[in-house]
């Protein structure tokens, strides 16, 4: 007898050995709240927005702090901010319809497809917020330099001292390696949490998508 | 949601129950992380339930809830502590029901199935449940054909974990 047809006959009988939980039981439960891994990208995801949001305000907020606030009335920052904005309204337009379409009663691989798109655009929106911080320091850097008092006093001794290459060439590099450090704690954040959150639906995507090879 | 749906759903779980029991046992190692999943199934059954339309059987609507759950939605970080083996607890068939090289072999059996990966354990379990494969490759979102190939590999794998 094949083996599986034996278990099926064994499975099939078994009915009866199953706990048998109570109406009440049953209603307690519905009443719980749910521990998916959708819910929880949901949540990292919208921390995601906030942080990003915190971030971008904080920026501009410390700016004006140190009277950059004229860098934030030039027509590119205006422009790129009226660009990001809307870029950042695509973003949670798209989420939320990415998460509404998450249904569990899709087949499985349409719910796997659709979980991952999800990510995918979380993924998007990091992509582009680190590309802003990027393009944001480059873009603020010589402001920063030719306004910031404390700055031109010293861009003005390293001129005096002729090592006006060193000192720029030297914030070049400190400005780069702060980025790079940024971004890869970020990266390394992001791996971890959805890294260890989506591995097993990953592996249970591909091994979906494998048959149809 | 109102009272009375949520009185039609619990009733109707209530009834079929051991469908969700079922992907749990064979899902899961242990008590905590079969109930565990009992409770996100119906969690997900019951989130899931307003869209149902009557159209459908309430069974073959749990198989496909409660499979995608297990597979794609459940966190198994719970589930992964292997206190004891649940097998040997839970559903342990009296001995006097069967004989003992056909317990013997049962009890391989489910350790095989343990052993396989959680997409083959969807197909086994469809395949247990006597679902055709058409309804396999409706449920899991692959086609008739990789359904069928699939299911010969899982069985030959099987036979290999039984007889290395």
């Amino acid at each position: 007898m094949d083996e599986l047809e034996l278990l099926k006959k064994d499975w099939q009988n078994k009915d009866a050995t199953y706990p048998k939980l109570s109406y009440n039981e049953i209603y307690k439960m519905i009443l719980q709240k749910s521990s998916s891994i959708v819910k929880w990208i949901f949540i990292i995801s919208i921390l995601e927005f906030v942080f990003w949001l915190f971030m971008a305000i904080g920026l501009k907020a410390s700016g004006y702090n140190n009277d950059y606030g004229g860098l934030y009335t030039s027509p590119g920052f205006i422009i790129l901010s009226i660009l990001s904005y809307g870029i950042l309204a695509y973003f949670f337009y798209k989420f939320y319809m990415n998460y509404k379409r998450i249904n569990t009663t899709d087949n499985s691989k349409t719910l796997m497809e659709n979980i991952l798109k999800t990510r995918r655009t979380v993924k998007q929106y990091v992509g582009f917020n680190l590309a802003v911080l990027v393009i944001g320091v480059a873009y603020m850097m010589p402001y920063a330099i030719n306004h910031d008092e404390k700055t031109r006093a010293l861009v003005e001794t390293a001129k005096a001292n002729g090592e006006i290459f060193k000192y720029y060439l030297g914030v070049a590099i400190v400005t780069l390696i702060s980025l790079v450090v940024a971004v890869a704690i970020l990266l390394l954040f992001y791996w971890l949490i959805y890294g260890l959150l989506l591995r097993s639906l990953n592996k249970n995507y591909k091994e979906l998508k494998k048959l149809e090879v | 949601m109102d009272k009375e749906l949520e009185h039609s759903f619990v009733e109707l779980l209530e009834k079929h129950q051991n469908i969700v029991h079922k992907v749990c046992r064979l899902y899961t190692n242990n008590h905590d992380a079969h109930n565990d999943l009992f409770q996100e199934i119906t969690i997900q059954l019951w989130k899931a339930y307003p869209k149902f339309r009557g159209d459908a059987k309430f069974s073959t609507w749990m198989y496909r809830v409660g499979l995608n759950t297990a597979i794609t939605l459940y966190r198994k970080s719970k589930r992964s502590i292997k206190t004891q083996e649940f097998e040997s607890v839970s559903f342990k068939i009296k001995s006097e029901d069967y004989d003992d090289t056909e317990e013997q072999q049962l009890k391989l059996l489910y350790k095989a199935v343990h052993q396989l990966n959680d997409i083959e354990k969807a197909l086994v379990f469809l395949y247990l449940e006597d679902k055709n494969y058409s309804e396999i490759s409706e449920t899991l979102g692959i086609t008739e054909v990789n359904a069928r190939v699939k299911m010969n590999r899982v069985k030959k794998k099987l036979k290999t974990i039984l007889n290395p």
